[in-house]
């Protein structure tokens, strides 16, 4: 079940490719070369000089538009950047930059090596494009895919809602108006709260861990695969186990919003929006 | 015919001339070694002609695979993550991320050349890898060009243009080769462009011809895209190339495009000398949801209900599982392999109908599968042993918006990804049925699949962990955490009497055997 593989052997082939590397970037001239060119502004609001915004479209081209889109509103899997609470609390690319070198390989997001130079050129486009989208009235340019606004999530209607929540939803067997979703309207709002409504991603889950020796842990799931379990206890330290030497339960409740996708009609999830809207 | 016959067998003359070649130092790759590709190569995309990417090798067997243990590790050091199936042809690897080609000594995981291509335009989202044929590579780039390298040393022969990128189309496919044909297909789905398939002249790089998937932009009431970004699979027997075309742009809006927008989200089979079109099958009729038909189209040869069939298999992007008469197109098997809810059923034709009421709307709607599909380019595998189609399977659900103000340019709507997972499915190819599953984790895994003769299935999880799987029940039988992503389909080889199982991860290939005696 175990890889099993010699650590001398592994060092060794670990030292060759030390060397080969040393090697090759040696022999290779840079992939990127440093740009030149200064910001005649860095801050998000003001604007950047054309050559800059180039720069940045250009790099953004290539790396960026296929998830983010083309004009920064969203592509293939990525979001829509001008519609991004990261990019609007962003001052000089301190919250850009480091999502474009480290990634968010949680989100599926590859980190990108990118020198000072070509980060704030990004920068400057992406501050420009959300400028540029905040301002338009009417169609957005540029193929890329468009965002939704609140006012678009308003077919519905809120007492249907509240009966599908309470009846054949189920939702009130988890959830309360006056409980955990008092004021959820007030906290989120449009597509954001929609999606919230749909599947909680980033819900924390509970996990109890039954060791081989009858002792019992308990705390939030912090990483499971077919091997290991991982939890997070009460005094935030990290756990695991394989779990072939454990008994492990995750707490499932979330996977009652899974179970409703398939029994979901349209007006449904529209109903229970305009009725999650009133809890102000 | 005859004249296309006597062509051919004087190309194939020609091939054995230049194989036999004094000046030739390497063997490089000929029609037969494509055809019929040795233990010790894999010298297409798929590795041989079929797409099945079963492996005749079984010196790594379920009992002992346990003891697989690292060989070799090659390390690009870049970010881009490694897409692409390494070609082994005479013992050296070649692969890509984009705008790079690396030779590496596949004994020892050394490199023994690096090309790099100038930084260009274009979108630089993945790599597939090269083609082969004699001495040379085929490589394709961002902003849509064709470089044919020397193996030998990574050096330039010529570089042609196969598409304008100032128009909005890149290429990051691996192109395939059958004959004297170098078949390079093209992307671009944020702008209304149609799409075509290009058959290249190995030699010279000229253009021989052009299939094109869609009629030219801006034909009124006529769909654009069909993009033809995966590597086809080749029927040597019918001389037939099998292709999936993409999604018809607008993408997610379908109203400047009425009717079904062929030949979009089809599988076509082309005549490789002419480029015409012999028969095609639609998979998705107006697809609104992006969802490519260019999943690998697997060439079977067997049983089907008790008749001996020529057969071609798709596990579509759509959702569903599509068995078809590959010497005719007709359909003998549509059937889904996880949740869908779009279509109103199955036309005579075997098409799935989609359901209008499902299509992108102003105030959302709960579409299965996502935008990215129950599947996507990772590649599946036909298990001829067990007669199972496995694949990376990513049961999803996701909400699609379009509303006037979005336009009818490129994308044309918005769509969100809500819930999906990875689960590794075993399909019967003459019902559909799941003979068993295998939970590959939360969001779902990038990881293609592999199987042998030997009974294994070699994939990846969601959290990439590489896997050993036993082909008949799905059980994991050995494991290795790779440390990131696995986006990348597994290739195995023989080389001195020991087989590799060929894995990548993040930027790293890894090279797995059995321990050295």
């Amino acid at each position: 079940m175990t890889l099993t593989f010699s650590p001398l052997r592994f060092s060794l082939h670990l030292a060759i490719s030390t060397l080969l590397v040393i090697g090759q970037s040696s022999a290779q001239t840079t992939a990127h070369k440093p740009q030149t060119s200064k910001p005649t502004s860095t801050s998000a609001g003001k604007t950047y000089s054309p050559e800059l915004v180039q720069k940045g479209r250009t790099l953004f081209q290539q790396d960026c538009s296929f998830c983010h889109g083309r004009d920064t509103t969203g592509g293939e899997s990525g979001p829509d950047l001008t519609r991004s609470k990261l990019v609007a609390a962003d001052v000089s690319g301190d919250k850009i930059g480091p999502v474009v070198r480290n990634g968010r390989i949680e989100k599926g997001m590859p980190p990108f090596d990118r020198s000072d130079d070509q980060i704030a050129a990004l920068v400057a486009f992406i501050h420009t494009e959300r400028k540029k989208a905040m301002s338009a009235a009417g169609p957005r340019g540029e193929g890329g895919r468009k965002g939704v606004d609140p006012s678009d999530l308003q077919t519905g209607n809120a007492e249907a809602g509240k009966q599908y929540f309470n009846g054949p939803g189920g939702c009130s067997n988890c959830h309360s108006p006056t409980g955990d979703l008092a004021g959820i309207a007030s906290r989120h709002q449009g597509l954001e709260l929609e999606e919230l409504m749909l599947y909680p991603k980033h819900a924390k889950q509970k996990v109890e861990v039954t060791l081989a020796s009858g002792q019992t842990m308990s705390g939030t799931l912090a990483y499971l695969d077919e091997f290991t379990v991982g939890l997070i206890d009460a005094d935030g330290v990290y756990h695991s186990w394989r779990t072939a030497d454990v008994h492990y339960k995750v707490d499932e409740a979330v996977n009652a919003h899974v179970d409703l996708f398939s029994k979901y009609t349209d007006d449904d999830i529209h109903n229970l929006m305009a009725y999650l809207q009133t809890l102000r | 015919m005859n004249l296309l016959r006597s062509i051919f067998l004087i190309a194939a003359g020609f091939v054995v001339a230049v194989g036999f070649s004094p000046t030739s130092s390497a063997q490089g790759v000929d029609d037969q070694r494509l055809a019929h590709p040795p233990a010790d190569s894999w010298p297409g995309y798929h590795g041989d002609y079929s797409g099945r990417r079963h492996s005749s090798l079984t010196q790594i067997t379920p009992e002992n695979v346990r003891n697989l243990s690292l060989a070799w590790a090659f390390q690009t050091n870049q970010t881009s993550l490694i897409k692409s199936s390494p070609l082994l042809v005479d013992g050296i690897l070649y692969f890509t991320v984009p705008e790079n080609v690396w030779a590496v000594d596949a004994r020892s995981g050394h490199q023994i050349w690096q090309y790099r291509h100038p930084r260009s335009q274009g979108e630089h989202i993945g790599h597939r890898g090269v083609a082969m044929y004699r001495g040379f590579l085929y490589f394709v780039t961002p902003d849509a060009h064709l470089v044919s390298l020397n193996a030998k040393d990574g050096t330039v022969r010529w570089n042609v243009q196969v598409a304008d990128v100032s128009k909005g189309y890149w290429t990051s496919m691996a192109p395939l080769v059958v004959h004297d044909h170098v078949l390079v297909g093209v992307s671009g789905d944020f702008d209304n462009l149609n799409g075509y398939i290009r058959s290249v002249d190995p030699e010279s790089g000229a253009t021989q011809w052009q299939w094109d998937s869609t009629p030219p932009a801006g034909t009124p009431n006529q769909t654009t895209g069909g993009m033809t970004w995966m590597t086809g699979t080749y029927d040597p027997e019918l001389n037939l190339v099998y292709w999936g075309t993409g999604n018809p742009t607008p993408v997610l809006n379908g109203s400047t495009r009425p009717g079904d927008n062929l030949y979009t989200c089809s599988i076509v089979a082309l005549n490789p000398e002419t480029g015409k079109l012999a028969w095609a099958f639609q998979v998705s009729p107006h697809d609104t949801h992006d969802w490519d038909a260019v999943e690998t189209p697997i060439l079977v040869d067997g049983d089907f209900h008790g008749e001996q069939k020529k057969m071609l298999m798709q596990t579509s992007r759509n959702g569903y599982f599509f068995v078809l008469d590959r010497t005719n197109g007709k359909n003998l098997l549509t059937v889904p392999y996880g949740p869908v809810n779009w279509t109103l059923g199955i036309d005579k034709q075997g098409r799935p109908i989609p359901n209008p009421a499902k299509e992108p709307a102003p105030d959302g709607r709960i579409i299965a599968p996502d935008e990215g599909g129950l599947t996507n380019y990772r590649s599946p595998s036909f298990d001829t042993k067990n007669g199972l189609f496995i694949v990376d399977a990513h049961p999803s659900w996701s909400i699609y918006f379009a509303k006037p103000a979005d336009g009818v340019y490129g994308w044309a709507g918005a769509d969100y990804d809500v819930w999906g997972k990875g689960v590794l499915e075993a399909i019967d190819y003459q019902t559909g049925t799941i003979r068993w599953s295998h939970e590959l984790g939360p969001q779902g895994s990038g990881a293609g699949v592999l199987t042998t003769d030997s009974g294994l299935t070699f994939t990846g999880d969601a959290m990439g962990n590489f896997l050993a799987i036993d082909s008949s029940n799905g059980k994991t039988l050995w494991h290795a955490g790779s440390g990131s992503a696995i986006v990348s389909s597994p290739t195995s080889y023989e080389l001195d009497g020991r087989q590799y199982v060929l894995t990548s991860s993040g930027s790293v290939l890894f090279a797995w055997a059995l321990p050295e005696k």
